[in-house]
């Protein structure tokens, strides 16, 4: 009786992990595709579910929120928790359109837009992502100069690789999607960079040039015009002094003729005494050389008219 | 009664083995042959349960996603003489089954098949065009056509080329060098042009300064003497103006005031006859 027993529970024991075969469980940024008989038939969400046990039903499961990345040019390493970026040349290094070389490192993001396409189409999505970028942006790269690569291309090259990267994935139906791809260091080879470092210095040198040249003649220039009015004003002052001087005497002149015209005769001889007086006052001899060719010494007191004497 | 329950068991025992050993599944993602004796008498390319006969029949499945081959990278001569190393990798898929079982057997096969014929197709397509046309834009019509050619030299294969791709298009070590010194040559002289109009610009700007200096001054000069002549002018006005109220008077007045500055102090000899002694032998 109690073997009996035993026999069936150990047989229920059997079909009930025989049933939990069925038994699957979805995340909540998947989607499981359920096969039956090895065709595809529905999709179920998040959560716990069940189908039909080994053989009749089967699923896969499908992370189709998760944004997922690929790296090109360069690799992130993590250790202990700290994060760093190595180098990857062979990736990075890549021809321009001008014979250059140039090593640029890329991100590109995907995530799984159809789940059936996906799981159904492709086999290996992540290789198929990754070859497809490098070789897009290898071909946006090829068609540019080393100089606008490095500078104003930037985004357009990440934006051109994207499109393109998805017209292809889309022509194989694989249903990935890419959300985008990031361009990350974009510079000239190590074997070059003193080179290219150079110019920059240039540039640099150009600026300092034209920047003295500039403080020479703001320098200069205001010195200059500074003088110039200098100048100017010395010469406004001659005229102004020269104008006044002529109205002051020419006053006097008015004044005095204005006064000699009451008596003329009277104050001219005045004028011409006093004149005599104050200038031979501090002459000591005066020699006059007469018409006969004999000098005559003039008494001064004889011409004053004696009123010294 | 117990070894008739027995019996039937036995049957459906035998008969769920023979079932199972007669059904085969085919996956969403494979296509299956059949084949009886090494020979194909069926294939499925469409996913559910088939049957076949069991113990004869052997049932190969294969992939029927996109496959992805990475062609190890080779050299390539351009028309142009010029080396490249082309790294390619193609997609492709098994389509017939059949044709595929009966050329090919396994992927690996298949794949030294896809390398030999894509290469030589890329090299072919390639050896045509020359350096800067397969760098440039126009790769991606080269590569279809290496895509076509590949296609239809596949097809008896039952393998279909969905594309391939230059993955890297990449120069021979020995000639990055002289790239680089080349780039680096180019930079330098970049560089040093970049330093001479530096050089000019600085010029330019000083010599522009001078010249201003010296506009800006001599015309403060011009500017000067107009202003003393127009001082000059409306003195000399002034004078005449005042004095031809009576020139008689301004004869005497004028030469009187210079007396202060002629005769001073010590001796003097004159001629007798000089107009400026006029008044004083006048008075005598």
């Amino acid at each position: 009786m109690w073997k009996k027993l035993i026999g069936w529970l150990v047989l229920v024991i059997i079909i009930l992990i025989y049933l939990s075969t069925g038994i699957y469980q979805v995340g909540p940024s998947e989607v499981a595709l359920i096969k039956t008989f090895g065709k595809y038939t529905h999709s179920t969400g998040p959560g716990m579910h069940f189908h039909l046990p080994y053989p009749f039903q089967s699923h896969v499961i499908v992370d189709v929120e998760t944004i997922r990345k690929e790296e090109i040019g360069f690799r992130t390493i993590e250790s202990y928790g700290k994060i760093s970026y190595r180098t990857v040349n062979e990736e990075a290094l890549m021809l321009t359109g001008d014979g250059n070389i140039i090593s640029v490192e890329a991100a590109v993001q995907y995530r799984i837009k159809d789940p059936v396409k996906f799981a159904f189409n492709v086999i290996n999505g992540k290789e198929l992502v990754r070859f497809t970028t490098e070789s897009v942006l290898r071909e946006r790269i090829a068609v540019r100069t080393i100089d606008d690569v490095l500078t104003v291309e930037r985004d357009k090259i990440a934006l051109e690789t994207a499109e393109k990267v998805q017209e292809i994935l889309d022509s194989y139906d694989s249903g990935i999607l890419i959300n985008k791809v990031y361009l990350q260091e974009v510079a000239p080879p190590d074997q070059v960079v003193a080179a290219f470092d150079d110019v920059n210095n240039a540039k640099q040198d150009k600026e300092r040039f034209i920047n003295e040249a500039t403080k020479y003649a703001n320098d200069v220039i205001p010195k200059a015009q500074g003088q110039a009015e200098k100048i100017l004003r010395e010469a406004e002052a001659y005229a102004q002094k020269k104008i006044l001087e002529a109205q002051g005497e020419t006053q006097r002149f008015l004044s005095v003729l204005k006064e000699y015209e009451i008596a003329p005769e009277i104050t001219k001889k005045r004028l011409i005494l006093e004149k005599l007086q104050s200038v031979f006052s501090s002459t000591k001899n005066i020699f006059v050389l007469d018409d006969s060719g004999t000098i005559k010494l003039l008494n001064v007191n004889d011409l004053i008219g004696g009123d010294t004497k | 009664m117990k070894a008739k329950i027995i019996t039937i068991s036995v049957i459906l025992l035998i008969a769920i083995i023979f079932l199972t050993l007669s059904m085969f599944v085919v996956d969403q993602t494979q296509q299956a042959v059949v084949l009886r004796f090494g020979q194909i008498v069926n294939t499925y390319s469409t996913p559910g349960i088939h049957f076949r006969t069991p113990f004869v029949d052997n049932v190969v499945k294969f992939e029927k996603r996109i496959l992805l081959y990475d062609i190890e990278p080779e050299k390539i001569i351009t028309l142009d003489k010029k080396t490249l190393i082309v790294d390619t990798y193609a997609l492709w898929k098994i389509v017939d089954a059949k044709k595929f079982i009966e050329t090919m057997k396994t992927i690996g096969l298949a794949e030294s098949r896809i390398d030999d014929i894509v290469y030589s197709n890329i090299r072919n397509v390639f050896a045509k065009h020359s350096f800067d046309e397969i760098i440039s834009d126009k790769r991606e019509s080269f590569l279809k056509e290496v895509t076509t050619l590949s296609r239809a030299d596949l097809e008896n294969f039952g393998i279909e080329i969905v594309d391939v791709r230059v993955k890297h298009a990449d120069l021979p070590s020995e000639n990055v060098s002289a790239v680089y010194e080349r780039m680096k040559a180019e930079r330098y002289s970049i560089a040093a042009q970049i330093r001479a109009e530096g050089q000019k610009e600085a010029q330019k700007i000083r010599a522009e300064a001078d010249k201003n200096v010296t506009v800006i001054l001599a015309q403060a000069q011009s500017q000067a003497e107009k202003i003393r002549g127009d001082g000059e002018a409306s003195a000399t006005r002034i004078y005449a103006l005042a004095y031809q109220t009576n020139p008689e008077f301004f004869e005497l007045w004028r030469s009187l005031s210079a007396y202060d500055t002629i005769l001073n102090n010590g001796t003097v000899i004159f001629g007798k006859d000089l107009e400026i002694f006029k008044y004083i032998f006048e008075v005598k």
